[in-house]
């Protein structure tokens, strides 16, 4: 029986969907679970990993671990690994994940593979099935060692409801801090905003919006469905957007429920970080634009005429 | 300072990708330098220019590199190492770090500066395993670059919940993301002085490193096929009133998309 140790993900304290996505995963392929979660104030969270599904808990517990800093959080992951002899470690898709992952894998002289959409035991080892190629290509690839760290697309596992785990918690000890790479300050996002990474609603802008003022409009839209607001490059590059609001290859891969893009032409880059997105509707003057030809409701118009209609049209049913 | 950027020669992501038999179709393929690598160097020219520093960078595999290296030169890189070498043939990351490690090795560096990711494979591990080898402080997805002093640099990398201000100590390595800088276009100054210099073309042997040895560290993961990528279809697009299809295309999410 192969063992999983899923990294929970944690965000402000509150533990995210991708870890009982894990754990689910790690059940449907029959392997022992095991979770490690790692932060500064975390107490709270054994029922919560313990509903997500899994047997037992690894928690590094401390106020040095309130700020991430990838060198620490890899000793608490390795040392986790070690203790429950995980021969398979998964990361949720999130910028921690990915900076953490080729670590542990460097230390445990195990594979690593990122961007992960599926695991398959075949006769005694592992492959993944992964995109590449900016979401071009898939690619089936063969694990050559007897462990595996994995960082997991976003959306690529689903939530079995009916998962069941143990509160039965093992206290990791801290970790030394990374005397040479200091984490001085967190400069956060606007508090109160949704979390892209796992918002059932996804609300990008485009360079359709011009300026401040479209991009003003598209939020409200964003507001009004509780949604995560992101952007493609062009408003990133601009200077409207944020860094870690750009939706893309090279900034966050999304995968909601609903996917809209307002404004945006869907440059490849930008269709390689949301097109695993259930449902896409797209808002684009262009009827042309290539947005149109992954979205499954496609409006032809001036964002600033159908964005308020939109809203309206969605306040109609509630 | 003395600043090693890593580079690496990969498929022009632009082009249309045609999957036989389980291989990419290689006909027609153009090759680009991999656009954060190419942001990697340019945050080297920038220190070299705003701190002064020595830049040297560091190509290892994808056959004949001189255009692409040229191209660096151009930009304003001073030394250029590329590693060719049959046994590299199936290298994965971890075989990549092993090369750079040794590359790294015989240079007195104080900063490495990779790509945070390869556009052909979209790993984003070879910089980060390099440094777990070397033993170097790292920070992947770097936004921002500061100088503090001839021993520590201040990064700004963007994180899960913002931007993460890290004080480094030198030597240390660096990935960067493509959104740390506007790589500049070569000037023909630039471009006629490249054409002069040197590239450093070496193999395994004369890095030190036995093909035995590389050959004998098996890759840890080995890609056995590829697939064509499921495409989406379009689905239905509405042109006309604003008021009119807006109303139809809410009432198709809520009623047949069930998503609202």
């Amino acid at each position: 029986m192969s063992k999983v140790l899923v990294v929970a993900d944690i965000k402000q304290g509150d533990l995210k969907s991708s870890t009982s996505e894990l754990l689910s995963k790690a059940k449907a392929i029959g392997a022992e679970r095991a979770v490690v979660a790692i932060g500064g104030n975390i107490e709270s969270l054994s029922s919560d990993l313990a509903n997500a599904g899994s047997d037992t808990q690894y928690i590094a517990n401390d106020p040095g671990l309130e700020l991430f800093s990838a060198g620490p959080y890899t000793t608490c992951v390795v040392d986790a690994a070690r203790q429950f002899d995980a021969d398979m470690i998964w990361f949720g898709f999130s910028e921690s994940g990915k900076a953490v992952a080729p670590r542990v894998a460097a230390q445990l002289d195990a594979a690593c593979a990122t961007e992960i959409t599926d695991v398959i035991l075949e006769g005694g080892h592992i492959e993944v099935v992964r995109p590449a190629i900016t979401n071009k290509v898939i690619q089936r690839v063969k694990i050559n060692t007897d462990k595996l760290v994995a960082v997991v697309r976003a959306g690529a596992f689903e939530a079995v409801e009916e998962i069941t785990g143990t509160e039965n918690v093992v206290e990791l000890s801290p970790p030394e801090s990374d005397l040479k790479a200091v984490i001085k300050e967190l400069v956060s996002d606007a508090s109160g905003e949704i979390d892209l990474a796992d918002a059932d609603i996804v609300v990008s802008v485009g360079r359709g919006a011009k300026d401040q003022a479209g991009i003003d409009l598209v939020k409200d839209l964003a507001n009004d469905l509780s949604a995560g607001f992101g952007s493609s490059r062009a408003m990133v590059d601009g200077g409207f957007m944020a860094h870690n609001k750009q939706v893309g290859q090279t900034g966050k891969i999304v995968a909601p429920t609903l996917y809209i893009a307002i404004g945006i032409s869907g440059a490849i880059q930008h269709l390689a970080g949301m097109n695993g997105s259930k449902v896409i509707l797209a808002v684009n003057k262009d009827p042309e634009a290539p947005i149109f030809n992954v979205a499954d409701y496609g409006i032809v118009g001036d964002l600033f005429e159908v964005v308020p209609i939109l809203r309206e049209e969605i306040k109609k049913l509630s | 300072m003395k600043i090693l950027t890593t580079v690496k020669k990969v498929v022009d992501v632009e082009l249309t990708m045609r999957v036989e038999d389980g291989a990419i179709v290689e006909d027609g393929m153009q090759y680009v330098i991999n656009a954060w690598d190419e942001s990697a160097v340019e945050a080297s020219v920038q220190l070299k220019e705003n701190n002064g520093a020595e830049t040297t960078l560091v190509s290892v595999g994808g056959g004949d590199n001189t255009d692409m290296i040229r191209r660096c030169y151009a930009m304003g890189i001073e030394n250029g190492i590329h590693i060719e070498d049959p046994a590299l043939d199936k290298a994965d990351s971890s075989i990549y770090a092993r090369v750079l490690q040794m590359v790294y090795e015989k240079g007195d560096y104080d900063l490495v500066i990779t790509g945070k990711q390869a556009q052909d494979t979209d790993s984003g591990q070879t910089g980060i395993i390099l440094a777990e080898y070397l033993g170097l402080p790292c920070v992947s997805n770097v936004v921002a670059i500061e100088v503090l002093d001839g021993q520590h640099i201040k990064v700004s990398r963007s994180g899960d919940a913002g931007t993460e201000i890290v004080e480094m100590e030198l030597p240390a390595l660096i990935t960067v993301d493509v959104s740390i800088n506007e790589p500049r276009l070569p000037q023909m100054r630039g471009i006629m002085m490249a054409k002069k210099k040197k590239i450093e073309v070496m193999d395994l042997a004369a890095l030190g490193v036995s093909a035995d040895d590389i050959s004998a560290a098996a890759p840890r993961s080995e890609i056995v096929e590829y697939m064509a990528s499921k495409t989406r279809k379009g689905g239905q697009k509405f042109e006309g009133e604003p008021a009119d299809i807006t109303a139809q295309v809410v009432d198709l999410l809520a009623n047949e998309a069930k998503v609202l």
